[in-house]
């Protein structure tokens, strides 16, 4: 090799890195705020289910987002960095207001509670899901396969959730908003 | 605001500008510890080439890179990011710029897909596209900013890839691209996203042809139920085809290659039914060959065992301006050695096999100057001119590597490619010439070595061949990840006692 010419880094030198690491964090944080908004709305919504079968899918669904809860602090430690406090205190009551915006929907939209909990639970998702992609997103730009590791069957559960949600959603939304009952 | 096809199909240009670039030096022991955990590691000491020559890495760190060129003085450009191989994620689409001083900055352009080639060519530089319905070829002036679109109106939006431009020594600009679809027809076998992105996108005929009416049926995945739809030849997803139907050629039409003034005026079409001329490269005597890469074994129209080739495109030896038949090198229908596509030495282990599309097909214009091993993924490619560096003649081409087990249930296929050959086109023999210990990527087995490469060029002073590298790409039966910053520009040179 010729050492009389240093081979030259391209955006890998201690500042940039740390930069693009500190804004990867940030977005870990959004990651922990939907994923903790998401699993308040499951673990609430499967106590207003009197159905059994949609009950136990979201019951089995609430275990799951425990887990996603958790691999999404994973992400910070894959990058050296630590989630923000606030931010998750954050989620969780924002799990809370979004029952509260959706109980005012349904009754203006003349759907009956659990539906509109349901859709909630549907649309937060929807959310979590798309956080956890650009997660996945930005480690294939860092160059870390560690975060791809996390969050690809993270992303693969959620998928499979929404589609799951998506059919309970359509399925009884005529027992909610025609027949007006709740199930 | 236009709704006609033609109108919002057509690209609208985009911004281009130079912009300092974050870099940093670093020792051989510094390349033992590099902060990109999919690439931790870069020695040259782990790349086997022959006795007499040595290999260095000269820029780390790039993020999926896809050509290299020189400009006369020595200066460096390499084309990396857009949205290349996968879609995503979408790194800045630019140029790097290194200076023979060492300074190294970036050309950036605020275009999605990015750049695909660079060429240096008469005091500018010249780049081909991806992007939207249409490829390509844009010329840039770097003391006065000027940035021209020569060429726009190839049918791309899918797919494959554009190749060149290069220059021969008659002057002119000799460029291509690949098809639309990966395998003869537009199908969700691709990445699904084109047909979201593109859902009009289809291949295109260089000359008339009459469809045999064999469609594919598959799912659409963009609908909320699960619909069933049959598609046609040289139509777009989700339209079938007719027997007997014919479909005009046209001058623009893709798995092609064509050659024009440097301006791209006065196109010409020379050849095609070449599904991917990504590499492309002319020697002294002004003979044009170009690379070509194998059918996929799997999904709706799935054909196994297809050799990967280098086409040599003896219309480029024509007078200008006077090909009036373009040659049809076999897609969508035939093999890269010259068998159909249904042939029992091409049917599928895994998939639907393929019927033939084209009821009157063209004569073939093969066989191939020069066979590789299926899924080898030839890219990039130059001829050696100097006997400082050897082998002078042969032709030097990167091979990306295999996308097994994503795109071939063989194990075989596992390790085809991952290396640079040298091939003597007149034989149509070759020689790894650069490659690792173990057959491979370096990532498989945790060594410093080559990852993918996808360039490879000579310097203008022929003492050294500038291997481009792709980076790490991991592949599953599933799908296909690759990571940024973890392309490397290596370069080889002959040692001196060897080059007089």
């Amino acid at each position: 090799m010729d050492n009389t010419k240093p081979t030259i880094l391209i955006e890998l030198d201690p500042e940039t890195r740390s930069k693009h690491l500190n804004r990867a964090k940030a977005w870990f944080d959004n990651v922990l705020l939907t994923q903790g908004s998401c699993r308040q709305l499951v673990e609430d919504t499967v106590e207003k289910i009197e159905e059994p079968h949609i009950k136990q899918y979201l019951a089995e669904m609430a275990e799951q987002e425990k887990n996603h809860e958790a691999k999404a602090r994973e992400l910070f430690s894959v990058i050296g960095r630590e989630p923000s406090d606030i931010r998750q205190l954050l989620g969780t009551v924002t799990g809370k207001a979004r029952q509260a915006l959706g109980d005012f929907i349904a009754v203006a939209g003349g759907a009956e509670v659990p539906w509109q909990d349901l859709h909630q639970v549907y649309l937060s998702n929807y959310n979590s899901m798309g956080a956890f992609a650009v997660a996945e997103q930005l480690g294939l730009a860092l160059g870390f396969p560690a975060i791809v590791d996390v969050t690809f069957p993270v992303i693969a559960e959620k998928s499979t959730s929404q589609l799951l949600l998506q059919e309970c959603v359509l399925e009884m939304c005529s027992m909610s908003i025609l027949y007006k009952e709740d199930f | 605001m236009a709704t006609d096809n033609s109108t919002l199909h057509r690209n609208t240009g985009f911004s281009i500008g130079k912009t300092e670039l974050k870099t940093a030096t670093a020792s051989r022991q510094e390349l033992q510890d590099l902060p990109t955990p999919a690439r931790p590691l870069i020695d040259a000491a782990d790349v086997v080439v022959p006795d007499g020559y040595t290999v260095e890495p000269v820029l780390v760190g790039l993020s999926f890179p896809t050509d290299i060129s020189f400009a006369d003085d020595g200066t460096i450009f390499v084309s990396e990011g857009g949205s290349s191989w996968p879609t995503r994620p979408y790194m800045p689409a630019r140029v790097i710029v290194q200076h023979p001083s060492g300074k190294t900055e970036a050309i950036t352009m605020n275009v999605q897909a990015g750049p695909r080639s660079v060429t240096w060519h008469n005091g500018e530089l010249y780049m081909a596209f991806k992007g939207g319905y249409h490829m390509q070829i844009a010329r840039y002036n770097l003391d006065t900013g000027d940035l021209k679109i020569l060429i726009d109106q190839i049918p791309s939006g899918g797919w494959h890839e554009p190749g060149g431009p290069i220059f021969g020594p008659d002057g002119l600009m000799y460029f291509g691209h690949g098809s639309v679809s990966q395998q003869g027809v537009c199908l969700p076998a691709g990445f699904t996203v084109d047909l979201a992105k593109h859902p009009n996108a289809h291949d295109v005929p260089g000359q008339d042809v009459t469809l045999t009416g064999n469609n594919v049926r598959s799912r659409d995945p963009r609908m909320p139920y699960p619909y069933m739809v049959e598609t046609g030849a040289f139509k777009p997803f989700g339209a079938p085809a007719k027997k007997g139907e014919v479909i005009k050629g046209e001058l623009f039409c893709n798995s092609a290659v064509w050659r024009s003034r440097p301006d791209g005026t006065d196109v010409e079409l020379l050849a095609w039914g070449i599904r991917n001329p990504f590499g492309m490269a002319m020697n002294e005597a002004g003979e044009l060959y170009v690379t070509d890469n194998d059918f996929e074994e799997k999904g709706e129209r799935s054909i196994a065992n297809d050799p990967d080739r280098i086409w040599h495109i003896k219309n480029a030896r024509e007078p200008f301006g006077s090909v009036k038949t373009p040659a049809w090198y076999g897609f969508p229908d035939l093999c890269g050695d010259g068998l159909p596509v249904n042939h029992e030495s091409h049917l599928p282990s895994r998939g639907t096999p393929a019927e033939l599309l084209i009821e009157n097909p063209p004569a073939w214009a093969g066989p191939a100057a020069f066979l590789e091993q299926p899924h080898s993924c030839m890219c990039k490619m130059d001829f050696c001119r100097s006997e400082v560096f050897g082998y002078s003649g042969e032709l030097f081409v990167a091979e990306w590597g295999s996308l097994a087990p994503l795109n071939s249930p063989r194990p075989e296929d596992l390790n085809h490619g991952f290396r640079v050959i040298r091939v003597n086109v007149q034989k149509g023999t070759a020689e790894p010439f650069m490659h690792n210990r173990k057959m491979g990527p370096a990532s498989a087995f945790n060594s410093g070595g080559i990852e993918r490469p996808v360039s490879c060029k000579f310097s203008p002073d022929g003492k050294s061949l500038y291997v481009l590298d792709f980076g790490v790409a991991k592949v599953t039966p599933g799908n296909m990840l690759a990571f940024a910053h973890t392309g490397v520009l290596w370069k080889i040179t002959r040692k001196e006692e060897n080059n007089g």
